[in-house]
């Protein structure tokens, strides 16, 4: 069941674009490097056969109005053009990174300072100071030139290298707590180089393209140096001779190719070193329909599970061997794993887990949200009896927020930054609802705000105008609006302050009683949860390790984490040292053989690590996966050997 | 609010002050005589006969004001640009600078506005339609296609469509703004014969816009796609076609119409080479036979107005940018 691991060339940051790119670049060096060798130089400034004549077995690309030999020339012009670009790039990037460093470790005045000097470089138009400057140099060096190109151009480096020092400094505290006991430097720089190496290879790109660039136009311009041909005094002299209205096609084209083909190369490589640099950047929509399983028509193995659902009965929503599945560069990795579970209509349920076990990820599944890289690819979703994974998109949008709804997470990014709150609302009843009257629309936003606890003047704000919590209700007012017979609740109070979210809570409570819907409540707070639900579900590596109602749940936990879940929960009353679950959450690319839980669990036995226990009911209304629980049909009273063996291991802990 | 433009008025000052200032400065350090060297031009283009450059150099130092102390002319420089007098061509004396650039600017704002714009306007349409999910392939097969053309600079694109319009099929002039033989009336003759000349060097400009316009258009809608607020309208169940243009679209403006903002500032600058090529009558050409012609007053004049505009265009997006983004316009 261990996540699959491919080699480098499998990495999906490799792109095309990158590869094509690269081949392009590598064999203009190549000719760059061994072309010159292989000719003879003074033929590029030597007539040797008339002028202006077309190609021949003699001269390749023709001569030029001086008669020179063109390919001769092409040949040599393309390496100097290339220096230019290498001297600007590493010039660029050299002070690029030195300032960016100092801006981001120093902070303060230095960074201050440095961030006004970039900000008026990058106002002046380079191009009309290198003329300014270039055009009083009589014979202008172009090592020279490329250089001061280099000072204009290295902001953007800077900028770069600054936010990721910044990125990284903040992470480093976390960083140096994991460390045990690494010094921080070290640490720091042995993540601050795999880091830093694509943004220096991305920006010395851009730099060299740059540098290049602009010595090409100025070189167009005539403020070239005559000696070495470079491929910029190429096009200037066949412009000077009128070699395109006298169709020498042979003197301008060969030189324009060569820049084109340059240009091509640094740009794909740039655009593929990208995905190094921001491994987050979405695929590209082409690529999203390419790989993954589609969305539409997923069925269930049903046959071949073990683990059926073993809810009472329909419920307004059944889960069914649910499994999505995240494509990483590294793997592929099971965030929801075979999940299966029943709600009943006006049913409150809790779904419990840390960080990585699942639980976000569930939450967009279950409307069928996911976005690549997560991919459903198994089980079913049975809303009142119909499989929103085998639905056109069409007959789920209809669903959607009608039939289902969803509270989402952070509602600071989840309401449209440019568009009044208002507005935002009245979308649901025009979409679903088919209002048009603006009269009725108003009433009907005026009377969902007033159930959140909100105002009627906050439909006419912007969502950044308005606290957290108030977010907060405006889209819990857009989940409720349609009166849907489930809310998905994902986390909706995990950025919220304790106040607030008592607050949060009681509406959410108070709305759910007032329409009877069904809750999923997902998040990690325990305590907050046990509060609200009816019954509840813990999530752990991907699987559903243990459901039953809430009070038995609490009283008598069944799953060793579960109990570690709740014993860790701090107590008012019995004031004794907080202890939280040994260990961390495992790895989903690596997972542990047999029991993911195992490596933290008090109560391992030698099973556990070789087998991955299946979800089964030891008792009318709970389930658990767990090897203390025997497969048995029915245990006669839930105090047997395996709570027992438990509660031993348990009794070991609280000293 | 109030502070916010402050500041930003602030910094387009302190720009206006280094920028202008490295202009005074840079060519001074570099060469010295900048008198000598176009009085050289002038009598080789003359003949080099038995001129006495130097008794023409010390006059038209002393009239320039170039024998004065470097603070002397600092001060001197300040007060002509605050007047907008750059002095006089040396080449086409007695023209000064300011009315040759007058005469110039209207053709470079003229042409690149229009290619601008169309750039925009069809790149980020271009844009938004390659970031559909939805898109058909034959839309997906553009963007490599793009890629290419917006890596090539585009004054390339330039010499390719003179040859291939104007040598070899000639469909359309090669060069100039308008037929040498024509006198200028405000009719219809006079605009379709501009239009005629101004077709090449704009398609140049816009091949290259569009794709370079679609390619940032799609950056950003790819990344907005990948926000919060675009699952949640989802989840509204709204359809998929509002989703995209009132909830991606209209966010993704915000920066592309930025990015338009500053390319009008660049306006003056990235002409230059276009004229250069066409012989379009605009400021790239002055600066291109100015360069030619060692004409440095022209040169410093076209370039400090070059900085003026890219300077105000700047202040002019940060003022407008809050009209626009109502996170900064309504903030706290």
């Amino acid at each position: 069941m261990a996540a699959v691991r491919r080699g480098w060339l499998h990495d999906t940051r490799i792109t095309p674009n990158l590869i094509v790119g690269l081949i392009l670049l590598i064999s203009i060096l190549l000719i760059s490097l061994f072309g010159p060798i292989l000719v003879n130089p003074k033929m590029a400034h030597v007539a040797a056969v008339g002028p202006n004549l077309p190609p021949s077995s003699e001269n390749w690309f023709g001569t030029d109005s001086q008669g020179r030999d063109v390919f001769t020339t092409l040949i040599i012009a393309i390496p100097s053009t290339l220096r230019v670009g290498l001297v600007a790039g590493v010039i660029s990037v050299a002070i690029g990174l030195v300032l960016g460093l100092l801006a981001g470790f120093f902070g303060g005045l230095p960074d201050a300072v440095i961030r006004v000097f970039s900000d008026v470089l990058i106002a002046v138009p380079s191009l009309a100071f290198m003329i300014l400057v270039v055009s009083r140099m009589n014979r202008p060096n172009i090592t020279l030139v490329a250089a001061i190109v280099g000072f204009l151009t290295w902001s953007g480096t800077a900028r770069g290298i600054r936010s990721q020092v910044l990125t990284i400094r903040e992470r480093s505290y976390t960083l140096v707590a994991h460390a045990n006991g690494e010094g921080g430097l070290e640490v720091l720089f042995r993540e601050v180089m795999p880091n830093l190496l694509p943004l220096i290879m991305a920006s010395f790109i851009g730099s060299v393209t740059a540098g290049i660039f602009t010595v090409m136009s100025l070189e167009v311009l005539g403020l070239g140096n005559n000696v070495i041909p470079t491929l910029g005094m190429m096009i200037f002299w066949s412009q000077r001779f009128s070699a395109v209205l006298r169709s020498m096609w042979w003197w301008w084209s060969p030189p324009i190719v060569a820049i084109a083909s340059i240009f091509i190369g640094l740009f794909l490589v740039s655009s593929g070193l990208d995905r190094f640099v921001n491994p987050n950047i979405p695929v590209s929509a082409a690529r999203q329909r390419s790989r993954g399983p589609s969305k539409k028509a997923v069925t269930a193995p049903a046959a071949e599970r073990t683990a059926t659902a073993t809810g009472q009965g329909t419920g307004i929503l059944e889960v069914k061997n649910l499994q999505v599945v995240y494509q990483t560069p590294r793997g592929e990795v099971k965030a929801v794993d075979d999940v299966s579970f029943s709600l009943q209509p006006g049913e409150r349920m809790g779904l419990i887990g840390e960080s990585g076990s699942g639980k976000t990820t569930m939450a967009t599944a279950l409307m069928r949200l996911s976005r690549p890289p997560a991919y459903i690819t198994g089980g079913q979703i049975l809303l009142e009896g119909q499989d929103l994974l085998n639905i056109s998109n069409e007959a789920l949008r209809r669903l959607r927020l009608k039939e289902i709804a969803l509270m989402p997470q952070a509602a600071m990014n989840s309401l449209n930054p440019v568009a009044r709150v208002g507005p935002q609302i009245k979308e649901a009843f025009q979409v679903h609802l088919n209002i048009q009257s603006q009269q009725e629309l108003d009433q009907r936003v005026a009377a969902v705000l007033k159930k959140v606890g909100l105002r009627p003047e906050v439909a006419n704000r912007f969502p950044h105008q308005l606290s957290g919590g108030m977010k907060q209700r405006v889209a819990m007012a857009i989940a409720i609006c349609l009166s849907p017979k489930v809310i998905i609740a994902d986390e909706p109070t995990s950025a919220l302050d304790v106040v607030v979210q008592k607050q949060v809570m009681l509406t959410l409570s108070r709305l759910q009683q007032e329409l009877n819907a069904a809750v999923v409540l997902i998040g990690h707070d325990m305590g907050l949860i046990a509060q609200f639900a009816d019954s509840i579900g813990v999530l752990y590596a991907g699987k559903l390790v243990e459901r039953g109602p809430v009070n038995d749940v609490l009283d008598n936990p069944l799953h060793p984490y579960t109990r570690l879940l709740i014993d860790s929960l701090p107590d008012l009353a019995d004031k004794r040292e907080l202890f939280g679950i040994p260990g961390l959450p495992p790895e989903l690319l690596q997972l542990p053989p047999g029991c993911p839980f195992h490596t933290r669990c008090p109560a391992a036995m030698a099973r556990c690590k070789q087998e991955i226990p299946v979800i089964q009911s030891p008792a009318p209304g709970r389930q658990v996966a767990c090897h203390l629980y025997p497969q048995y049909d029915r245990l006669p009273d839930i105090e047997t050997a395996a709570s027992k063996m438990m509660a031993a291991a348990f009794a070991g802990q609280e000293g | 609010m109030l502070r916010y433009i402050g500041q930003r008025f602030l910094q387009f000052l302190l720009i206006i002050f280094i920028a202008n200032s490295l202009t005074f400065l840079l060519p001074r350090l570099i060469s010295g005589d900048p008198i000598q060297e176009a009085m050289q031009v002038k009598a080789a283009a003359a003949g080099n006969q038995n001129f006495d450059i130097q008794a023409w150099v010390k006059t038209y130092t002393e009239r320039f004001g170039l024998n004065q102390p470097l603070w002397r002319q600092y001060l001197n420089y300040w007060w002509d640009l605050v007047h907008l007098d750059f002095g006089f061509s040396l080449f086409d004396y007695p023209a000064t600078v300011i009315s040759e650039i007058k005469a110039a600017i209207p053709w470079t704002i003229g042409f690149m506005s229009v290619a601008i714009v169309l750039a925009f306007v069809v790149g980020t349409a271009l844009g938004a339609l390659l970031a559909w999910p939805n898109s058909p392939r034959f839309i997906q097969a553009l963007v490599p296609v793009l890629m290419v053309i917006s890596a090539i600079p585009f004054y390339l694109f330039g010499l390719a469509l003179i040859w291939i319009f104007a040598v070899e099929l000639r469909v359309l002039p090669p060069g100039g703004a308008y037929d040498p033989t024509l006198i200028l009336r405000p009719d219809w003759k006079t605009a379709l014969n501009i239009f005629q000349h101004a077709i090449l060097p704009a398609s140049a400009l816009v091949l290259f816009g569009v794709g370079s316009w679609a390619l940032g258009m799609r950056a950003t809608m790819v990344n907005i796609l990948g926000e919060d607020y675009i699952t949640f309208a989802q989840a509204k169940g709204l359809p998929e076609r509002s989703i995209f243009l009132r909830y991606g679209v209209r966010n993704a403006l915000l920066p592309q119409i930025t990015g338009l903002a500053i390319s009008f500032g660049l306006i003056l600058g990235s002409g230059v080479i276009i004229e250069a090529i066409f012989s379009y009558p605009g400021i790239g050409s002055l600066v291109f036979r100015a360069i030619n012609a060692k004409d440095y007053f022209v040169i410093n004049g076209t370039v400090a107005i070059m900085v003026l505009t890219a300077a105000s265009a700047l202040l002019i997006v940060d003022l407008i940018y809050p009209l626009i983004d109502p996170r900064i316009r309504f903030s706290k």
